[in-house]
Parts: C-alpha cells; sequence; structure tokens
C-alpha cells in the first residue's frame, strides 16, 4: 500500500447561523500520498477551498468542522489546539491562495514577509533567514533576488507575487503543500511559468500537493489522481488517466464535453443543462439528478454512495451500483 | 464576403498624470497603430494577454471611449469621425457584452426593464405594449421565461445574468456585438450553455461577432478569424486555422503552446517564455515582444516589424517573416 500522509475522512464543515445551516462540505473522503499531486476539482461553490481550509483549520469564523477526521502523519489535526495547529502550518503543512494580495502584507517588504516566517518556525538568527530567504527567491526564479528583498508587493508583477507565496511557502520544506487555484489569476504564459517551477519543486522535494482548480487542462497535466466534487460531496475519485479515458459519473463527463480544447474540433459544445444548486437548497435524492440526463426514478429519491467501480475508482452514482457487486464478486 | 468593419491605424493613448500639477508624466499606448476587418456575418476572436489592449480595443471601435487616432469603418461611416449628434444612430447596429454581467446591469432595474431600456432609448417601437411584447419575445429567445422578468439581476445566477446582458445588446437588432469576455467569469458547465446560446442567435439572426477572451480554446471554438494582440499591437491575424495550426509569430506560438491540454497522455513540451508581460507604459525598443522572444535578433531591438501578408489571409508582424530579414533567417 503506498504511503499516506494525510486522509480526509467523513469530513463535513457547515456554517452555521440562527436560522440555517449550510453544508459546504459534506462528507468528504480522500487521502494524499506521498510525492503525490492529488487535484480537487469542482465547480465554484462546490466547497474545495472549505475542504482546503478545514485541512488548515483557518475557516471562517461563522464556519465549523462538525464531523469527520483529517489525519495527517497519523494525527487528526481536528483535536489538535490552536498553538499545535500553527507551527504545523509553520512547518509541515504549506497553502498558497489564488489571489496572492490578499495573502501578502501590502506594508511589509517582501525580505520582511519572508524571513518572519523563517525566524519563527526554523528558529534561525536574523541574518541566516535573510540569506535562506533569498536562496528562496532564487530557487523560485525571481531575478535581482537581493533587490527584491526591499521592495514591496504592489512593486511586482502578478506572476512575481504568486512565486514569493511560493517561496514563502517552500521556505519551510512541508510535507504537503495546499495550492487554491495557483495560476487561476495569472495570464498563460505566465501560469505555464509557475506550472513548470512546481513540478520541480516537487520533484526536488518530494512535496505531496494538493492542487485545487477547476481547469481540467491545469489537472492533465498537474495531477497523478482526481477527485472531483460537486454540491460538498466527492462524487468520482480515480487516477489521472482513468479519469480523461474513462469518467464514469454523468457530471464528470459533462464537465470532460462541455470544455472546449485546442485537439479537438467540436461542432457544438455539450452542455449540462441548469445550474449548480447552492448549499441551502441541495435535491433530497442525488444532488445531481436536476441536471442528469441519465437520471433514473431512484436518482430523485435516495442518495447514492460512494461505489468502487475499479481498484481505486469510485463513483457515486446509481447507474454503477450493480457495477461494484461485480467487481466485488 | 465584404467587410462590415475595418479598423485603421487605430490608436488610444492613455495620459499617466502625476503630481501635484497633474503633469502628463508618461502615456501608455494601449491601443498602438491597430489594423483589421471583420467580414459580415463572422466571428472574429481577439486574444491576447492581460493589459494587451483588447477590450480598449473594443470600447475605441465603439467610442465608448474617444480612440487618439485612426479610422472605423462600419456601415459607410467613420465612426472615428462622426459628431456626437449622428453617433446615437450608428451605435444601434453596434453593441457590446461585457465580462462581469453583475457590474454591468442596473441592479435598480428587473429583467424586463432592462431589456426595454435600450428600445425606449432608440425609440423603436410606437407603442409600449408592441414594445413589451418585444421584450418578451427577446427574454425567450435567450431562454428566459415569463415568470423570470419581473425580477431583478441579484436573483439570477452569473449564467443568467450574462443571457440578461445578451438579451439587452440584441434588443436593438444591432449588426455587430462586441462581446468582451462574455464567458470569462463563468464556470465550464455555464460557459458552454452560455457559447451555445451565442451560436445560435448568431445563426437565427445573422449576426457578427467580435468575440475578446484569453482563453484560446474558447477562441478556437467560436472563431472564424483570429486576431492575436501583444501590448497594444495586432501581431498576427488569420483565419482560425492559420493561426492554430500554423501560427506563425514566435509569441502566437509561445501562447498557444502554454495551454494546458485536458488530456493526460498529451502532457508535452512547452515553449516557456522567460520574463513577464512587460510595462505598457514604457514597451521595449522595436518589436515590443523581443526580449521574451526565443528567436529574436539584432533587428527585433531596433525596428518596428509591420504587419506582413504572408498568403491566404494571414498576416504577421515579426521580422522573421519580413523581405529585408530573410537572410538573417538563414544564417539564424
Ligand atoms: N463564510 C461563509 N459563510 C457562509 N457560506 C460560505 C462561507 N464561505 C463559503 N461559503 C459557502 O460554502 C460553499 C463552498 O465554498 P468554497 O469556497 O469552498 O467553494 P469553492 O469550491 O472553493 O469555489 P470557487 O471555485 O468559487 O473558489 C459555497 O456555497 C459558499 O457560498
Ligand atoms: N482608463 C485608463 N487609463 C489609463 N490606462 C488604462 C485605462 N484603461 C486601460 N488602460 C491600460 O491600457 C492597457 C490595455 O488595457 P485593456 O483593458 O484594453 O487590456 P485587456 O487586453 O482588455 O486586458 P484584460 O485581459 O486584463 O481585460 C493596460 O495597460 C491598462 O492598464
Ligand atoms: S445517480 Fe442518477 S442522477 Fe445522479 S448522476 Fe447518477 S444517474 Fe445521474
Ligand atoms: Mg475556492
Ligand atoms: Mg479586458
Amino acid at each position: 500500500m503506498a504511503d499516506t500522509l494525510l486522509e480526509v475522512k467523513g469530513l463535513k464543515t457547515q456554517f452555521i447561523s440562527d436560522k440555517s445551516r449550510i453544508p459546504a462540505v459534506d462528507g468528504v473522503d480522500f487521502n494524499i500520498h506521498r510525492g503525490e499531486t492529488l487535484a480537487l476539482v469542482g465547480e465554484s461553490g462546490c466547497g474545495k477551498s472549505i475542504t482546503s481550509l478545514s485541512i488548515m483549520r483557518l475557516i471562517p469564523e461563522n464556519g465549523k468542522i462538525v464531523e469527520g477526521k483529517i489525519v495527517f502523519e497519523g494525527e487528526d489535526l481536528t483535536k489538535k489546539s490552536e498553538e499545535e495547529m500553527y507551527h504545523i502550518r509553520g512547518n509541515d503543512i504549506a497553502m498558497i491562495f489564488q489571489e496572492p494580495m490578499t495573502s501578502l502584507n501590502p506594508v511589509l517588504s517582501i525580505g520582511e514577509q519572508l524571513t518572519e516566517g523563517i525566524i519563527l518556525h526554523q528558529k534561525l538568527t536574523k541574518q541566516q533567514a535573510r540569506s535562506r530567504a533569498i536562496e528562496m527567491l532564487k530557487l523560485v526564479g525571481i531575478p535581482r533576488a537581493e533587490e527584491i528583498m526591499d521592495e514591496y508587493p504592489h512593486q511586482l508583477s502578478g506572476g512575481m507575487r504568486q512565486r514569493i507565496m511560493i517561496a514563502m511557502a517552500m521556505s519551510s520544506n512541508p510535507k504537503l503543500l495546499i495550492a487554491d487555484e495557483p495560476t487561476t489569476a495569472l495570464d498563460v504564459t505566465i501560469q505555464a511559468q509557475i506550472l513548470e517551477l512546481m513540478k520541480e519543486l516537487k520533484e526536488k522535494f518530494d512535496t505531496s500537493i494538493l492542487l485545487i482548480t477547476h481547469d481540467l487542462g491545469v489537472v492533465a497535466e498537474m495531477a497523478d489522481r482526481v477527485v472531483v466534487m460537486y454540491a460538498g460531496q466527492v462524487v468520482e475519485e480515480a487516477d489521472v488517466h482513468t479519469l480523461f479515458e474513462k469518467p464514469a459519473h454523468p457530471y464528470t463527463e459533462g464537465l470532460m464535453k462541455s470544455v472546449p480544447t485546442l485537439e479537438k474540433e467540436q461542432k457544438r459544445l455539450y452542455s449540462i443543462r441548469g445550474i449548480v444548486p447552492s448549499p441551502d437548497e441541495f435535491p433530497k435524492g442525488c444532488r445531481f439528478a436536476p441536471r442528469c440526463d441519465q437520471a433514473m426514478e431512484e436518482c430523485l429519491h435516495a442518495q447514492p454512495d460512494l461505489y468502487e467501480i475499479d481498484a481505486g475508482h469510485v463513483v457515486r452514482c446509481f447507474l454503477h451500483k450493480t457495477k461494484e457487486r461485480e467487481a466485488k464478486a | 464576403m465584404s467587410h462590415l468593419l475595418e479598423v485603421k491605424n487605430l490608436c488610444k493613448y492613455f495620459p499617466i498624470k502625476s503630481g501635484f500639477l497633474k503633469r502628463t508624466v508618461r502615456t501608455v499606448k494601449a491601443v498602438d497603430d491597430v489594423t483589421f476587418y471583420v467580414k459580415k456575418g463572422e466571428t472574429f476572436g481577439l486574444v491576447g494577454e492581460s493589459g494587451c489592449g483588447k477590450s480598449t480595443t473594443g470600447r475605441a471601435i465603439l467610442r465608448l471611449i474617444e480612440p487618439t487616432s485612426g479610422e472605423v469603418w462600419f456601415d459607410g461611416n467613420n465612426i472615428a469621425e462622426l459628431p456626437k449628434s449622428q453617433l446615437r444612430k450608428a451605435r444601434r447596429h453596434m453593441q457590446m457584452v461585457f465580462q462581469d454581467p453583475y457590474a454591468s446591469l442596473n441592479p435598480q432595474m428587473s429583467v424586463a426593464e432592462l431589456i426595454e431600456e435600450p428600445l425606449k432609448v432608440h425609440q423603436m417601437y410606437a407603442s409600449a405594449k408592441e414594445r413589451k411584447e418585444k421584450v418578451l419575445e427577446i427574454a425567450e429567445t435567450v431562454g428566459l421565461n415569463r415568470s423570470q422578468i419581473d425580477r431583478y439581476p441579484h436573483e439570477f445566477s452569473g449564467g443568467q445574468r450574462q443571457r440578461i446582458g445578451i438579451a439587452r445588446a440584441l434588443s436593438l437588432q444591432p449588426k455587430l456585438i462586441i462581446a468582451d469576455e462574455p464567458v470569462s467569469a463563468l464556470d465550464v458547465s455555464i460557459q458552454s450553455q452560455v457559447i451555445n446560446l451565442m451560436e445560435d442567435l448568431q445563426e437565427e439572426f445573422g449576426l457578427t461577432y467580435i468575440f475578446i477572451a484569453h482563453d484560446l480554446s474558447v477562441v478556437k471554438h467560436i472563431s472564424d478569424r483570429v486576431g492575436v494582440m501583444y501590448l497594444g499591437r495586432m501581431v498576427e491575424m488569420g483565419t482560425k486555422h492559420e493561426i492554430y495550426d500554423e501560427g506563425a509569430h514566435p509569441y502566437t506560438q509561445a501562447l498557444l503552446s502554454a495551454v494546458p491540454i485536458p488530456n493526460p497522455k498529451l502532457r508535452r513540451e512547452r515553449i516557456v517564455l522567460k520574463g513577464d508581460v512587460p510595462n505598457p507604459a514604457n514597451p521595449p525598443t522595436g518589436c515590443a515582444f523581443h526580449p521574451r522572444c526565443p528567436k529574436a535578433f539584432e533587428r527585433c531591438k531596433q525596428e518596428r516589424p509591420q504587419l506582413t501578408h504572408l498568403g491566404g489571409e494571414h498576416y504577421v508582424a515579426c521580422h522573421l517573416y519580413d523581405n529585408e530579414s530573410i537572410g538573417h533567417r538563414g544564417k539564424g
């Protein structure tokens, strides 16, 4: 069995107010192995960010992990104290966010921001931290690294800011890097640079990556395995080749057919009808049923489980319930 | 096919003012000597990275901003020189759809009012009754039903709001629609719905589109011809086939190779460009692409390349393809 670094089990994260309870993440399971890149895909609002913020224990105040476990190197992060989490965030798990401007402090120089973390978490002197920071900047391909140390975030381009976020995240040599849409805000030529950089760093340090994206092209390029989310749940999981060759869930299949690509010419794009339901109005049967062309009577009334249809390939869809029996028989 | 629109040497320079006296310290050449044409009934895709001047080109054509210089020929008129009094009439035939459907819709107006507004402004129908009927018809065309049209924009999803934006643009039965990133803010499943809708409407009403986007796959799908912009300039232009299969400009080639393909078997070698997109307030000399270009040679630093005809409808602005440089190419 592959060496598991992180195990998310039955995770439920909700936003709770006097009037309502929003099940943003509603029973999510997946594992990340050492040295592996796992992609988490799905459309806006399906719960990707809240899943990753739950792992970091950084969910917004009105949110709460109400059920489930997050086991990192054998220890349940949901049970950790704030202080223990602070330590883990600085050392073992690091995160890069979609919009680097929101996570870089505009009034601190790049050098101050980079060395702050290094001094706190790695117990180095100021001088040592500075040379470590410069080394990291060079590693992520920042030209004029020494000068950039004294510059401020607004003086840099989007691509450079994203590199600095990566430098910061990688400076502690984390075992797990969570990257939430790391290239979505960037131009394609800059995106290509950042993706190459992430691949290089992964090779070099054997870091596991949880890559969150809605871009199937980025998934195909980067991931070893893929988890597809829809409406707060995992609807399919498979290795990247299986997922693209034999998508089993009607939603995954629909997504794949909906994106125009440079490779194939389509007369007309496939389109999934309807819209993604919001978490306060999930349908009571299969959450995809109102948009699904293959929905059956059963789909409208009961929620499908995750059925394993092949080794490592699971699908939440009644169409595949019998296949699981066959696979097991 | 005749040309519905001809843009000649279009420029839009923005002054950057600074200091107490607000003196102009520099200018941003957002659109710098751009020339192209759009044929009746086709879709012309305009691609390029953030800040290259796509939106400014679209807005200057409609004179939502005043062009600095150049000509915009539409329907026998040079829009760029049309007196303000005649501009409104000409604009009826050219409409714009915006990227952020939410920001471009007045939140105080219901969908019906939003669609009706342009009809009122242009006094399109004699009676209010006729006008209201037209509104219903247009709403239905874009897939909004009767029960929805008395609601307000915030009650709709992104894709539905984009339908409202399209309905507004359609209401005046324009000849040309400039769609500025109409699907960029949408999820893929919604994106394909809106693209299909735009294609259906084009067929039904014989519309001509300028489709602005940074997603090269989407542009390939929807366009007949494509223009590639870099730092305010049109660097290449041609049919979809000429651009996507025979792209000649090193920037076009790098751009296409940078697009991740949703097929894990096709993980490929790409041309990874060095460096960032330069600052348009301080563009490089000569060919604006030369500092990042893997094929640049001496002349590229000094001289700005002009659009050269490569045959068919294919044009490129690159010294690798103009006559005086053929010798260099042989050597390189
Ligand atoms: N602070 C909050 N309070 C209430 N609901 C929230 C809050 N943050 C997120 N949500 C809801 O939780 C759900 C999941 O949000 P999440 O940010 O995880 O989506 P996502 O998959 O990351 O989407 P995107 O692709 O748009 O980033 C959404 O429906 C969202 O509206
Ligand atoms: N009103 C303005 N004043 C000053 N500069 C402007 C103004 N509008 C645009 N610019 C500048 O002109 C250049 C071109 O901008 P434009 O919005 O046309 O780019 P774009 O290709 O549409 O980019 P994007 O893909 O980000 O929408 C940019 O450098 C921009 O900063
Ligand atoms: S369970 Fe039914 S409705 Fe849901 S995806 Fe499968 S076939 Fe479609
Ligand atoms: Mg998110
Ligand atoms: Mg724009």
